[in-house]
């Protein structure tokens, strides 16, 4: 459908340019496109609320028709994908180190963590999702190490989701609310007893939450609105919040190379400017996420005994050299889960 | 004497133009072939190594990778043995025994190859996994299929069945039964005229379809991102941990990995081309 809404787009601003031959070449056309590339879990957010709001708001200011195009897949894809020649105006990651690769790419040439709250559009936490009534009775990280335990967590390599949520395990355990000692061994101890449960490593956070749905494993780690969207969906399944977890925020960026190349500039920080608006972050709220505006922020959503950000970890360049680098504690907690077989 | 020239002359002109149209037409495949095969084949080379041998011998022995690459490797070999074996068999059945349905049988055959093999993991996911009836009671046996190493080589056996059956077909419909008949006729036991009148004509075929099993499923994707579960050293093959690395901003990794495949694939090609002479001299 979009290439082809493209094309109509493309053609009736050809028709309107050669009506009125008058018309000063300038004027931007009526109809004007934005493609978005983001990260799986915000789809609802944006496909149903956020991009039509846009669109109405647009029209309102300049009177041109947006139309969409939006992709959306594992916000690493998604950065690689970029970097790789897809243009997108505008990224919707699940992380700031995803953004920082299409930035290091040279694609993105402004400062965009300069931008209104810090470029940060939404925000969540990492829970564990349980089957309805929580049979298994988990209460917090240390139980998803139990013998009895099946756990889902996607792929730390393809999955921006599953690097929050071996932050998150990580961050519990060396701040000393995981119940054990703050050292790194116990941490890494604690990682490995939750990773030699682990059933199946999806390669996103979405796909990890299908394969919960269909009734694999006792507990699924994994963005809080995933849980929501998913029982906003009909599905049965609870969530737990642990006593600690990281707050996970979401990065977005315009991206200059492309907004340049199509045109688009102001439209694209048009779009970003209004996803900060009170509107935007009720949309983002309305989905389970917790929205970076507290005045948008829905009551209902449990609050955290612990809520700690990767800035308290040392900042996302540390925590990607002590946890996820090659042979970092992630490799050797998987090693070590192995060796427990 | 002025007669045969100008009738020369045309056959000339047609034999050159001849000539001109099988280069035209060689360089025209060698063309094709280097743009489709070797280009991408001679990346992949240069993308493995661009970080140097040293780094790519670190990428290919890091103990993640190996697991994937020697569970790819295993589960490959026994896809291939059993296929093998129940792809000549069905061959046979097919040319040999004049069953009702044989028609559907042959068509259900050439099925796997026409679904993706996503969609084919995510069938046997429907019935196989932990939930449904069968996957219930198998792992209860601790027989797990789904995201277990059974998973892997059913998805394989399901997706590489048509190879060996397809190259065998051809084989034994040209075989004469008469020479079986006459070699039983002349005393030779069932074993005996197996061994010397039906091996070694359908030994190649097999060989080359057991290859290209082999091939086919060190390289398998879609299938088993769905039904294996991923685990590094436990689920998780060549083919996805290379997913990996070229997601995780590894892909210089992921090239080097990807030549070990490459080169597994190359080295059975002799292998199977041995195997061929060697039943040909056989025969002879």
């Amino acid at each position: 459908m979009s290439p082809s809404v493209a094309l109509l787009a493309l053609l009736v601003a050809c028709s309107g340019d050669t009506a009125s031959p008058s018309a000063p070449s300038t004027a931007p056309p009526a109809t004007r496109e934005l493609t978005l590339g983001a990260y799986t879990t915000p789809r609802e957010a944006y496909g149903t609320a956020i991009l039509p709001a846009f669109a109405a708001a647009w029209k309102a200011k300049t009177g041109q028709t947006v139309t969409f195009q939006e992709s959306y897949q594992g916000s690493g894809s998604q950065a690689r994908a970029i970097v790789e020649g897809f243009e997108a105006d505008v990224a919707a990651l699940s992380l700031d180190p995803d953004i920082a690769t299409i930035e290091k790419a040279g694609l993105i040439t402004h400062d965009w963590r300069a931008g209104a709250n810090a470029g940060i559009v939404s925000r969540s936490v990492v829970v564990i999702a349980v089957r309805p009534g929580n049979p298994k009775g988990i209460k917090d990280w240390a139980d998803l190490a139990r013998d009895d335990i099946e756990v889902l967590t996607p792929n730390v390599r393809t999955s921006g989701g599953a690097m929050w949520n071996v932050a998150a395990i990580w961050g519990a355990a060396t701040r000393g609310k995981a119940g054990g000692p703050t050292d790194v061994a116990s941490a890494e101890a604690l990682l490995a007893g939750i990773l030699g449960n682990v059933k199946v490593m999806d390669k996103g956070a979405r796909e990890s939450m299908v394969t919960f749905e269909t009734g694999v494993g006792d507990a699924a780690i994994t963005y809080e609105n995933e849980v929501i969207v998913a029982k906003q969906q009909g599905k049965a399944m609870d969530y737990v919040v642990p006593t600690s977890t990281i707050l996970i925020e979401n990065p977005v960026a315009v991206i200059d190379a492309n907004v340049d190349a199509h045109g688009t500039r102001d439209l694209a920080e048009g779009f970003v400017a209004f996803l900060a608006t009170p509107e935007a972050q009720a949309a983002y709220a309305k989905h389970g996420l917790r929205p970076v505006d507290p005045a948008a922020a829905p009551t209902d959503l449990p609050a955290v005994t612990d809520l700690f950000t990767v800035r308290d970890l040392g900042g996302w360049a540390s925590v990607q050299e002590t946890l996820f680098a090659k042979d970092g504690a992630y490799d050797r907690a998987l090693a070590k889960a192995q060796a427990g077989k | 004497m002025s007669a045969p020239a100008p009738s020369a002359a045309p056959a000339r002109r047609v034999a050159l133009s001849d000539h001109a149209v099988a280069l035209l037409l060689r360089g025209g495949f060698g063309a094709y072939v280097t743009v489709l095969v070797a280009l991408p084949l001679l990346t992949l080379v240069y993308r493995g190594l661009a970080d140097g041998p040293a780094a790519a011998w670190a990428a290919i022995t890091a103990p993640a990778a190996v697991a994937a690459l020697k569970l790819s490797i295993g589960t490959g070999l026994v896809a291939a043995l059993v296929n093998g074996l129940a792809g000549t068999a069905i061959a046979w059945v097919l040319v040999r025994w004049d069953l009702p349905g044989r028609r559907l049988l042959s068509a259900l055959v050439d099925l796997p190859l026409a679904i993706p093999t996503l969609v084919a993991g995510i069938l046997l996911l429907a019935l196989f996994g932990p939930q449904t009836p069968i996957g219930g009671a198998l792992a209860e046996h601790d027989l797990a299929v789904a995201y277990a190493r059974p998973g892997i080589v059913l998805a394989l056996l399901f997706v590489t069945l048509p190879f060996v059956v397809r190259a065998v077909e051809p084989v034994l419909h040209e075989l004469d039964p008469a020479e079986e008949e006459a070699a039983t006729t002349l005393g030779a036991g069932r074993w005996l005229t197996f061994r010397h009148v039906l091996l070694p004509p359908l030994l190649p075929a097999v060989a080359a379809g057991t290859v290209q099993v082999f091939a086919r499923s060190v390289a398998e994707f879609g299938s088993l991102a769905a039904v294996s579960g991923n685990i590094p050293f436990q689920t998780l093959t060549a083919p996805v941990y290379i997913l990996g690395e070229v997601e995780g901003g590894s892909p210089g990794s992921a090239a080097a990995v990807s030549l070990v495949l490459l080169a597994v694939a190359l080295a059975l090609q002799p292998l199977s081309h041995a195997l061929a002479r060697a039943a040909g001299s056989r025969r002879g």
